[in-house]
């Protein structure tokens, strides 16, 4: 524990209820006194580089795509690259402590979450999710053994925590921390801002959002199909189609759509058929999603005649159809005359467009242009998942820091 | 017209029989309520109805049960609703609202009139209700237990409740009802899990002895919460009869959204369809029907519904057709076995809270 002048006075936390997977009790309680690293200080980047090293080493690590993902994206020369492409004219230095409310149905974000907030030059709290994950124990385990060894001179700054669902202990944290990171969406956005935190702390939150696809019918006719629908797999089933960044409308565009639908969804069908497990009551909900549109709109046609992909066709998007979504493979399509088209569903809640044969830059001054007030992002399709420092519109490392002017 | 399944006995009807009479009766209401709920006929063009293509009961369109938690779907006019009913259902806070005029409630308990009466007789009798007042009374916790309840009010008479509102047995009026009714025929209704907590434990503590040998145990609400105590349907019936000598039971199968129509347990232990209903298996895949003795989603469709869109309908329950006519009771009809509530899914995803407009809720 460092002392910057005058007492330190250990912050009171109830933490009986509180399991430490990271840290502990006293790190916990004198975290704030951390003096704060600058951005891409080499202390983190050294952690982050051996953490790397260590989840790629382990063996579990291999059964779990998104460890394996998270590791390299956190290697020597991902974040070497990373650090080069910031400007570092201007002085950036850590805020101070970071505290993470971690999403329950994603394992790994806690990490993502965690390598911004280091690398910016911060102290971390994270809340994981009471479930049981094994990526969760895989990266704290190798955390815990650098921390314990080769990098203990930077172990006051993590602490990794299970609690119940308690009101008192995210208000006494939240009461301390310089920045607040909210995942998990609506809910608990709204639940976890009944704490209040500290006039000059920020905050960044990640709400309920939905994504699209954009498809050049005539450039899909000549492309790789079999990869296309392994793209497109990935953006959307194996998160269940249930990630903020997960398509759940294809607008189509060109002259051969009615060629390109038909064979999109064949060659996604047999991945699915081979890959994917839908439970029966998703089959129930998503005709239900397709039932409650249908009846609000009239507009809406069901085109699939089996359960593993459904599909409806919409003649006329309008800002309320994907409040009628669902995960586990449902989708809308739609066939474009114009890009203008799709103005309606680029609202608030639109987050990622991906596009195939599509131009990214083109579709982003699109959105520039019109001053909607969605999209964050633009990637091409089979990418929606790729880890990025740029999340929902923020700069996620510049965000965690403040600048020194001089 | 509903009038013509009047004249016929409700379990008289072989399967291409029904299947003709039933058909026709659910295009006709299919076209009544396309003209008069909006919300319907909107649903039948999004699924591209075409009355003309209807060859089977099966063709007919369904929506889920649970988009009476979302809209209102009527095909009266406000001024013609005679009674709401409505029901919490299993799957979170939202009501199912289901609208009746003064025809629907009618023939609601004309039918549950006449498919009982083949299990107990014409005869009105006295019922003994293992609840407690409060499940008709409060209106807060008025839930699937107060509307099965409501609904055989009108087939049985002198209703006594046997359980205080803290769920202990009441001796005095259980006394009092088997003094003036014990000689006679007479039902006991309750759900499952409370005859069995309330009503079972209690008379195996109790040194009294009953004689229940006229009684018809009827009940209701499914088995899943006796099964995970390791009480089987053959215990459950084994242990009533030795404690109080049950003469006879009669579990049923229905749901708000289609009152009238219940599936009710035959002397071989099956529930069964009558003419004015019938069940539909359906494979989650595709929804296509599924084969005798094959598991699946059940639909149910019914000929009673006119007031509201709801004679075919996609519940969230898993059944099995058992067979089709040939049950050695000699009721007509397809027989079932009802598997319980579809297991819920969690989805992955960002929001740790995705209870969407249409999901879990």
């Amino acid at each position: 524990m460092q002392n910057l002048g005058g007492a330190v006075i250990p912050m009171q936390i109830n933490t009986d209820k509180i399991n430490f997977l990271v840290g502990d009790e006293a790190i916990l309680c004198s975290i704030q006194y951390n003096p704060a690293l600058p951005m891409f200080s080499d202390k983190m980047l050294g952690f982050l580089e051996d953490l790397s090293r260590k989840l790629m080493d382990d063996k579990r690590s291999r059964s779990y795509q998104d460890v394996m993902s998270y590791a390299y994206w956190i290697r020597k020369s991902s974040l070497e690259r990373i650090k080069k492409s910031y400007n570092t004219k201007l002085a950036r230095i850590g805020r101070g402590v970071s505290f993470h409310i971690a999403p329950s149905n994603v394992p790994i974000n806690f990490a993502v979450s965690m390598t911004s907030a280091l690398l910016a030059g911060n102290s971390i709290v994270i809340r994981v999710s009471d479930k049981d994950y094994e990526q969760v124990s895989i990266v704290c385990d190798a955390m815990n053994e650098l921390l314990s060894g080769k990098h203990a001179s930077v172990r006051d700054y993590f602490c990794i925590v299970r609690y119940p669902h308690d009101d008192e202990i995210t208000s006494q944290i939240s009461a301390m921390c310089d920045i607040r990171i909210i995942w998990g969406g609506d809910e608990t956005i709204r639940r976890i801002r009944s704490a209040a935190i500290p006039p000059r702390a920020i905050e960044m939150t990640f709400a309920d959002r939905h994504s699209i696809a954009l498809i050049d019918s005539d450039y899909y006719m000549s492309a790789d199909k079999k990869e296309v629908a392994k793209g497109f797999f990935t953006d959307t089933y194996y998160t269940d189609q249930n990630a903020c960044s997960s398509p759940r409308l294809v607008v189509w565009f060109g002259d051969r759509i009615e060629e390109a639908k038909e064979s999109f969804w064949k060659e996604l069908l047999l991945l699915v058929k081979e890959k994917y497990r839908m439970e029966p009551v998703v089959a129930v909900d998503k005709y239900a999603a397709f039932c409650g549109l249908a009846m609000s709109a009239g507009q809406a046609r069901l085109q699939s005649d089996e359960n593993y992909i459904m599909r409806v066709r919409i003649d006329e998007l309008t800002d309320n159809v994907l409040d009628y979504k669902h995960g586990g493979g449902y989708f809308y399509e739609y066939n474009a005359k114009d890009i203008e088209d799709i103005l309606p569903v680029l609202n608030k809640r639109c987050q990622t467009i991906s596009v195939l044969g599509i131009d990214k830059d083109n579709v982003r001054d699109f959105v520039i242009k019109n001053g909607v007030q969605g999209v964050d992002r633009v990637v091409d399709l089979g990418q929606t998942m790729a880890l990025e420092f740029v999340w929902d519109g923020y700069n996620m490392i510049e965000n965690m820091t403040r600048i020194v002017h001089a | 017209m509903i009038t013509d399944f009047y004249e016929l006995d409700p379990y008289e009807l072989n399967s291409a029989d029904k299947e003709e009479m039933l058909r026709k009766e659910l295009i006709e209401l299919t076209s009544l309520h396309k003209d008069k709920c909006k919300e319907y006929s909107n649903f039948l063009e999004a699924v591209g109805y075409d009355a003309g293509k209807i060859n089977n009961v099966a063709d007919i369109p369904f929506f889920p049960v649970r988009m009476f938690k979302e809209y209102d779907l009527k095909s009266i006019r406000d001024d013609e609703i005679f009674k709401t009913m409505t029901s919490s259902g299993t799957t979170g806070q939202k009501v199912s609202k289901i609208f009746l005029d003064k025809e629907t409630a009618m023939i609601q308990q004309k039918v549950m009139v006449k498919i009982l009466s083949s299990y107990w007789g014409k005869k009105r009798l006295p019922m003994l209700v293992i609840d407690t007042p409060e499940v008709v009374r409060n209106r807060e916790m008025f839930t699937a237990r107060g509307a099965a309840i409501i609904g055989l009010q009108v087939v049985s008479r002198d209703t006594v409740y046997v359980l205080n509102d803290d769920m202990t047995l009441n001796y005095d009026v259980l006394d009092d009802f088997m003094n003036k009714y014990g000689n006679q025929r007479f039902i006991i209704f309750g759900f499952t899990f409370l005859v069995w907590e309330h009503f079972y434990k209690e008379l195996l503590k109790a040194d009294k002895k009953y004689d229940m040998s006229e009684a018809f145990l009827m009940t209701g609400g499914g088995w899943k919460k006796l099964e995970s105590e390791a009480v089987s349907r053959e215990m459950f019936k084994s242990k009533l009869r030795e404690v109080c000598n049950i003469g006879h039971f009669l579990d049923h199968y229905g749901m708000v959204e289609q009152t009238g129509c219940i599936y009710a347990e035959c002397e071989c232990g099956n529930l069964h369809a009558s003419i004015y209903s019938d069940v539909i298996t359906r494979r989650y895949e595709d929804f296509s029907p599924c084969d005798i003795g094959e598991k699946g989603i059940i639909q149910v469709v019914s000929a009673l519904p006119h007031s509201y869109p709801g004679h075919s309908l996609l519940t969230e329950d898993e059944g099995i057709i058992l067979g089709e006519d040939d049950c050695p009771c000699g009721r007509k009809g397809k027989y079932i076995q009802i598997l319980g509530r579809l297991k819920s899914a969690e989805l992955r995803g960002c929001s740790d809270t995705y209870a969407d407009k249409y999901g879990q809720n």
